[in-house]
């Protein structure tokens, strides 16, 4: 993680240090101490115990109960999802960005508008939608529903994205010769291409911890992590240790990758803000 | 030809907009057209005897006439408004405190913005067990600590409990916009402060806060909009009760459309958490403009 840290002329005392480590510890210290019950026999877990003998059981134990399909579930939802995204989303930020719409700026804000919409007005006519093609429960149904979802957020940060570029770098290559497809592929494309993957890697994050669709649109063969998490709670919940080690694997994929992204996604999400 | 030049570029662009704003539509306008029609009818999904009635607008009067629902209602706004007027507060504190350099500096901000990216299943479980369990979570550890009776949170406090879990998932979110806002301050800005002999209280409240103002303004709206959907914290910690006591809007939706098959009420229900979703941004969106402008003049 590399930040951008300016010097302060006024040095911070020692206690001031030991202050604000001491908070963000107690800000993260839920997720490290699930991390360590993960690691505990389930007879230490209960009551909370600072030392304790490490054991990988837990994990062996949880990987052999069937959380197996939910994750290939989760992984394949994501991925193809976040693949859609960026494949529907490129080419309409671009045509925002670099087109020549009628009313580009409306088409932005239509698409922004339905980001104000609360699933919960969507839900129940998508789920006799559903029922009534034989989507629910099924992985197609869930990516149809998600790509639908995230489109317009990664729109936004594509579009932001792409703005930053010099439109004269376009003109120029226009005036050498270069079709629009070549230029997209030999100059947008490079040019953006962080960005993209940060849009990317954001739609993978909010698909994978997605829960509101994924409880009401999934019984068992499509069901997505958070689901049996949630399920799992109800069944298994008096094993700490075990339900430990199961949140951090699933909450393992979007913490990396939000810490590797974090920069350019604030960065996506300023400048669509503040350019309009 | 010009014109018909034009009209060739216009249609190629309309063209690579066309995949993505149907598969939009398909999904959000379209449904939200079919809750409209669903909330002026009776149906009961699991009474195909019944049958489907038009019923006008007597979905709306059954859940406007009924106590409970304001009580709902009352919770959704509560959530909300006090969530982000923490997370903006805590947000705004963590990023002044992240925004220099100290040993580990980018560490702390590392584990600091952490809990944004943990899913709410993972994060309600954790707090239920791990964190607030009266017996032995850590809740329990400092009441023995302290040697008193430890609290029952999710018994006693559901609503504040909620509160807590989301202001603990989304005050990382606003850390990281405002802390992007802080290292965006010119030095100059800062330094033309010092010599006007401004204190650090001053200079945080009266310059830095006034110039990240649009960054607070992205945050407060994002925030808003996701917090205003909060189900999945509720669904695993609290659901919803004691009675409904910790159950928002979109819970209700959830348990009157699918346990009570109720679609046309739980539609007319969804019809009026956008209404409030629209009147909440529209009114907090002027509010934060209005505020802007007075700090700027």
């Amino acid at each position: 993680m590399i930040f951008n840290v300016r010097f302060r002329r006024r040095a911070l005392g020692k206690l001031g240090i030991v202050g604000i480590w001491a908070l963000c510890l107690a800000f993260f210290f839920p997720i490290l101490y699930m991390v360590l019950t993960s690691f505990k026999h389930e007879t230490e877990a209960v009551p909370p115990q600072l030392f304790f003998s490490p054991t990988l059981e837990n994990y062996r134990t949880v990987l052999g109960s069937g959380i197996l399909p939910h994750i290939l579930n989760s992984m394949l939802i994501t991925v193809v999802t976040m693949l859609f995204c960026v494949l529907l989303g490129v080419p309409t930020a671009y045509s925002i960005v670099f087109g020549k719409l009628k009313k580009p700026d409306s088409v932005f804000f239509w698409f922004l508008s339905t980001t104000l919409l609360p699933p919960v007005s969507v839900i129940i006519p998508v789920f006799l939608l559903f029922k009534f093609m034989h989507l629910l429960d099924n992985r197609w149904g869930m990516v149809l529903i998600y790509t639908g979802a995230n489109i317009p957020i990664a729109v936004w940060m594509i579009r932001s994205f792409l703005k930053d570029i010099p439109r004269e770098l376009l003109e120029a290559a226009d005036i050498d010769g270069a079709t629009r497809v070549r230029s997209f592929f030999k100059l947008i494309l490079p040019l953006a291409r962080t960005g993209i993957i940060s849009t990317a890697l954001l739609v993978f994050i909010f698909v994978w911890n997605e829960f509101f669709f994924a409880v009401n649109l999934t019984y068992i063969n499509a069901s997505t992590i958070p689901v049996y998490m949630a399920s799992y709670m109800t069944q298994e919940g008096l094993f700490w240790a075990k339900l430990s080690a199961i949140s951090t694997l699933t909450v393992l994929p979007p913490l990396v990758l939000g810490w590797v992204s974090h920069k350019t996604l604030v960065r996506g999400l300023m400048m669509g803000a503040v350019k309009g | 030809m010009k014109a018909l030049e034009r009209a060739a570029a216009t249609a190629k662009a309309n063209a690579l907009v066309l995949p993505a704003a149907i598969i939009v539509a398909l999904v959000t306008q379209v449904p939200l057209i079919v809750t409209l029609v669903l909330s002026v009818v009776k149906w009961i999904v699991v009474r195909p005897d019944l049958g489907i009635n038009f019923v006008g607008l007597s979905n709306y009067i059954q859940i406007f006439t009924t106590p409970e629902f304001y009580s709902i209602v009352l919770n959704t706004i509560l959530l909300t408004l006090v969530s982000i007027a923490c997370c903006t507060i805590l947000g705004i504190a963590f990023a002044h405190m992240l925004n220099r350099r100290f040993p580990g500096v980018n560490l702390a901000r590392t584990i600091m913005i952490a809990p944004f990216f943990v899913m709410d299943a993972v994060a309600g479980i954790i707090w239920k067990t791990l964190m607030l369990h009266p017996s032995f979570g850590i809740n329990g550890l400092i009441a023995s600590w302290l040697g008193i009776a430890p609290t029952d949170f999710l018994g006693k406090h559901s609503l504040l409990t909620i509160i807590l879990l989301v202001v603990w998932q989304w005050t990382p979110f606003f850390v990281l916009i405002l802390l992007a806002g802080f290292e965006s301050i010119s030095e100059e800005l800062i330094d033309s402060a010092k010599v006007d002999g401004a204190n650090a209280f001053r200079t945080l409240f009266q310059i830095k806060i006034p110039a990240i103002a649009a960054h607070i303004e992205v945050a407060i709206m994002l925030g808003l909009i996701f917090i205003l959907k909060t189900f999945g914290l509720i669904y695993v910690t609290t659901a919803g009760g004691p009675g409904i006591s910790s159950t928002n809007l979109p819970y209700i939706v959830y348990r009157t459309g699918f346990y009570r098959w109720d679609v046309g009420r739980a539609a007319a229900m969804a019809v009026t958490t956008v209404i409030l979703t629209l009147v909440a941004i529209t009114a907090l969106f002027g509010f934060v403009r209005r505020k802007t402008n007075e700090v700027e003049s």
